[in-house]
Formats: C-alpha cells, structure tokens, sequence
C-alpha cells in the first residue's frame, strides 16, 4: 500500500491533483461535484482522478453513480501516516 | 538494411521524445514532493534519455560508423534494431501509465 500511495499521488502527471482530492475527501466526505467546485477543478478531471484512485484501492464510494460520496478507504486510513508525510511535502 | 537503419532510427528519435517529456513530469513532480519515488524514475529517464540520444547521434546525425559496422554484420544490426523497438514499446508503456 504505501509504494501504491507513493507512486499513485507523487509518481505521475495528476499526482497533486489527487491529493487535493484526498485531502479534500478527509476532511469531510464529498461528491464529484462538489469536489470540482471546490477544488476548482474540471468535473471530467475530478471522475478521472476518482477512478484512478478507486482502481488503486485508496478511495471508496458510497451510494449510486450520480451524486455517489467518495471517502478513503480502511486500508488507507490504516496506512495514514504514509499519506500524511506525502501532504507534508505539498505545503 | 537501410530499412532496419531506418526503424532503428525512428524509434530511437521517439524514444528520446518520450523520455524528455516523461523526465519533464518526474523532474517536476521530484521537485514538488522531493520523495525518492519521483527521484528513482527520474535517475532511471535521464540514463535511458542519454542512452537514446547517443542511438541517436550513432543512427540519424552521424550514421557512417553504424552503416559500415551494420554492412560488416547484418545480423548484429538487426538484433540492435530489435533492441530499440523494444526499448520504445517499454517506454511507451510506462508513458501510458505515468500521464494519467
């Protein structure tokens, strides 16, 4: 998991993007588009960026397609130390 | 022969595409987060990048030598040829899944 983490958030081109997004999604649980909103992000960046991020086992979703609110998952909160040293370099 | 030269030449000219712009993202994003991850597969471009750009010089500015040694043995030239299209399809790869 935290050679998942590593790569996935500082490995690739929307690495940052992405922690926003996590970053976004600890503080309180949200939706694509809010998470567009308030991010500023584009919504079709937002999915994709969710997708990768599902895919990797590092956010879940809770309730249908539309309007569905993404959230980390347990195995990412059990490996949050990792995560936060990756923030920690964002500042 | 000078179609394998050619396709040896092209590959190697994409290959060198290639890594500039994946060198251009991990550089970036070692600078942003400064973790080994980033710095490893920045390391790992950089030689690869200057790997090709020496297959360039020896296949598309300069191709005197790789000409006469590829005239002396065709095979050797061909597998060298393979080498570098394989290079380019394991580049091409990790290119898919750095730009996500």
């Amino acid at each position: 998991m935290e050679g998942t983490l590593w790569y996935v958030l500082t490995g690739t081109r929307g690495g940052r993007n992405r922690i926003r997004i996590l970053q976004a999604i600890d503080e309180r649980p949200r939706n694509a588009h809010q998470l567009a909103d308030d991010l500023d992000l584009d919504y079709k960046t937002v999915r994709h960026h969710l997708d990768v991020l599902l895919d990797n086992d590092i956010v879940d979703k809770s309730g249908d397609d539309y309007g569905a609110v993404y959230l980390p998952t347990d195995r990412v909160r059990a490996n949050w130390e990792t995560v936060e040293r990756i923030f920690e370099r964002v500042e | 022969m000078s179609l394998w030269l050619d396709a040896a030449s092209a590959a190697a000219t994409l290959n060198v595409v290639l890594l500039v712009a994946l060198v251009g993202i991990w550089a970036r994003n070692y600078l942003e987060f400064r973790s080994k991850h980033p710095l490893g597969l920045l390391v790992f471009g950089l030689l690869l990048l200057a790997e090709n750009c020496l297959s360039v010089y020896y296949y598309v500015i300069d191709p005197q030598v790789a000409t006469l040694l590829r005239s002396a043995a065709p095979v050797a030239g061909r597998a060298m040829t393979f080498v570098q299209i394989l290079e380019l399809a394991a580049i091409l790869f990790l290119a898919w899944v750095t730009w996500d």
